[in-house]
């Protein structure tokens, strides 16, 4: 194993964890929302979140290269206002990573927040908490199995996500390779057994989020 | 009597056609699309023969090969993966001919004001990004690292490349706006409206860039294979090449 | 007292919640059976639910009028509720259930005192314990504490001995008897028992099918044996 190896590895998780972060708050919202409430067009948004779990991820990948591309239009107001350049940079990486593993942490989120009673949430207003204190020493502390397993879910999607990301970050080495992406470019060159060992970081990595996972939602229904 | 007549005709024709229509596998490099499809369009209106291909970098090719993917003919963009081939015994070598010549050229969007007049300009600060074809791997890629490092320049210039898949990537790179220039063949800047070309690297400056074809030993079409590679040996072939921007290398 | 539930029109799913009334007793029983309505109601006094017609007035304080679109948020009621599976909070501590009410209360009422409730209710042993270890009619207790300790000026009780056997409910009882003596509030009393009613209210409404079909004072409820 090389420094670059190493560089690769640590930026794989750390872009991970980051992008886990990033889609938190925007995830445990719609999924509280998705839970608790309903309303006209409430079935467009549960497809629209549920997509990039289904679609290509390249398809997925293409959709976010136009649409952050500096002709696109999100892309482009950030490449005329600020200078600022999502693809083909490590802030593709987070983008790519955080869309394609929303749907994991908000599936599970929301069936932790159905899971609570509602009826524990409405005595806690009787007693007169605001709805942020309801959620934050009630909802979320109930829940907090299913969040923590969906967060974990989410971190090991992000750490194997290909398809979008080398769409729209390509492998720069040094720049946006990832675990995923070098091995991928290990296996174009031939050098598969440097692509086995790292194929071997990648495994164990997914394994302890997937197995952390599941261990948390067992504990719950103890 | 008649339709026993008219059975026997149509069975014996039946059965005769699959035998004589074949399928050819060709795993070509990606800067070779749009002039093979013309090619093999012309080839079929006088042979039953179908012609499949497989575009894609001829480091990808190559190593599809290897592993036992189902090529009759091969035709590369380098000598390099043909060499690799041929040294693992899968091409024969008596088919084996270095077909055509190509140029590089540096391409900007065609609505780019950017100017390029000598290789050290692409260090130049307004450029933040150049899409380059895999230099690790694909020949356009490997083509245009040798350029740089003829100049002293690809240290620098490396820090600023978006490596893509092959040639044809590079391509979209520079059309999408993402990269504000690429380094591809003069032959794929041909085919696109959306970019222009700025500067062409002068054959002194440039390696030899050189595409051999041949036909792959476990082809499962050999027969038809031979006939198509003959055909791109044609001078109507070579025509259609040179329309696209190829050089002849015979 | 006084408690003003007019123009209420809530349709639920076999018939219409519908009531125009005054309360004035101090223990009111809301007597019915199963399914009459009785929790639906509470949720609308408490500003858990909201119907499609309403007016609810407490004292001098308009806490629903459908009419003119005002609804006061139940956290800003301050109106005790006591539920029939009475929501503890399984993943808090007694003490962090009973104080649970007390931090957005900015003046504390001597007689909703920690020490005052806690006496009266008999919970001061219990305080370090997690709710699941407790037993049935401590569990009762800890939850009237907790509606208590938010210093409410009404309390709804929803069928507080319902879910307990006979021994229990006569141990339940005195606390409830107390619960008049030593707070003073006005309360809501949930019922489908006629003995609860004649014993531990001042007045009771009867309700079926969503309509309130008697409103009169609790000893004027059917004769039944009292239980103890």
């Amino acid at each position: 194993m090389t420094s670059e190896d190493w560089q690769i590895i640590w930026f794989t998780a750390w872009v991970a964890a980051l992008s886990t972060l990033l889609i938190l708050p925007f995830g445990l919202a719609l999924a509280w929302t998705l839970a608790r409430r309903d309303w006209p067009g409430k079935s467009i948004v549960e497809t629209f979140v549920s997509l990039p779990l289904v679609m290509p991820p390249v398809a997925t990948g293409l959709i976010l290269l136009k649409l952050f591309g500096r002709r696109g239009g999100i892309g482009g107001f950030l490449h005329e206002q600020f200078n600022f350049d999502v693809i083909f940079t490590w802030r593709a990486v987070l983008l790519a990573l955080s869309v394609m593993s929303l749907p994991l942490l908000v599936r599970s989120a929301r069936v932790a927040f159905a899971e609570v009673n509602p009826r524990l949430e409405e005595i806690a207003r009787t007693l007169g908490a605001s709805d942020w204190r309801v959620f934050f020493t009630i909802t979320a502390p109930l829940a907090a199995r299913g969040i923590g397993a969906g967060l974990l879910l989410a971190f090991a999607r992000a750490l194997g996500e290909f398809g979008a990301t080398i769409m729209i970050a390509g492998n720069i080495p040094g720049k946006t390779s990832t675990l995923s992406l070098a091995i991928f470019q290990d296996v174009q060159l031939g050098e598969d057994s440097h692509a086995f060992r790292l194929l071997g970081f990648s495994v164990v990595l997914a394994f302890t989020a997937v197995w952390c996972s599941e261990f948390l939602l067992r504990r719950k229904t103890k | 009597m008649k339709n026993k007549f008219l059975f026997l005709v149509v069975s014996l024709v039946w059965f005769a056609l699959p035998v004589r229509a074949a399928e050819i596998n060709v795993f070509a490099a990606a800067s070779l699309t749009d002039s093979l499809r013309q090619i093999a369009a012309q080839y079929e209106k006088n042979s039953s023969d179908r012609i499949i291909f497989n575009f894609g970098a001829s480091s990808t090719l190559a190593r599809q090969i290897e592993e036992g993917a189902p090529a009759d003919i091969f035709f590369s963009a380098d000598e390099a993966k043909m060499d690799g081939l041929e040294k693992k015994n899968l091409i024969d070598p008596a088919t084996r001919k270095s077909r055509l010549g190509n140029s590089l050229v540096v391409v900007v969007a065609a609505d780019s004001a950017l100017q390029i007049q000598s290789a050290a300009d692409l260090t130049n600060a307004s450029i933040q990004k150049i899409a380059l074809a895999d230099p690790q791997a694909v020949p356009a890629g490997i083509y245009a690292k040798k350029w740089l490092e003829h100049f002293q320049l690809w240290s620098v210039i490396a820090t600023k490349v978006v490596p893509m898949e092959n040639v044809r990537g590079a391509l979209a790179a520079v059309e999408s706006g993402n990269v504000e220039a690429g380094v591809v063949y003069k032959t794929d800047a041909g085919i696109s409206k959306k970019v222009k070309v700025v500067y062409e690297v002068p054959s002194a400056d440039a390696p030899v860039i050189s595409y051999p074809l041949a036909l792959v030993k476990d082809a499962q079409q050999p027969v038809a294979a031979k006939k198509f590679l003959n055909y791109l040996d044609s001078t109507e072939a070579g025509d259609i090449f040179k329309k696209f921007g190829f050089t002849l290398r015979d | 007292m006084k408690l003003l539930l007019k123009k209420i029109s809530l349709p639920l799913a076999h018939f219409t919640l519908t009531m125009d009334l005054e309360i004035h007793s101090r223990v009111t029983a809301i007597f019915g059976p199963s399914g009459a309505g009785k929790t639906s109601l509470l949720d609308l006094i408490a500003g858990l639910r909201r119907a499609p017609s309403a007016f609810i007035q407490f004292d001098d304080r308009v806490l629903t009028d459908t009419a003119k679109k005002i609804f006061a948020p139940a956290r800003s009621r301050g109106i005790g509720y006591v539920p029939q599976d009475l929501a503890l909070f399984p993943h808090l501590s007694v003490r962090q259930n009973l104080l649970y009410g007390r931090k957005s209360r900015k003046t504390i009422d001597p007689l909703f005192s920690f020490e005052h409730v806690t006496n009266v209710l008999e919970i001061a042993p219990l305080i370090s314990r997690g709710v699941t270890q407790l037993s049935g009619g401590e569990k009762q207790r800890v939850a009237l504490a907790r509606a208590l300790l938010a210093s409410p000026q009404l309390l709804l009780l929803d069928e507080p001995l319902a879910s307990l056997d006979a021994p229990l409910k006569a141990r339940i009882i005195p606390y409830l008897l107390r619960l008049r003596e030593a707070f003073h509030i006005p309360i809501l009393y949930v019922t489908h028992e006629r003995a609860e009613v004649r014993a531990l209210c001042d007045a009771v409404i009867e309700l079926e099918n969503g309509r309130c079909v008697r409103q009169g004072r609790a000893a004027d409820a059917a004769e039944i044996p009292p239980q103890f």
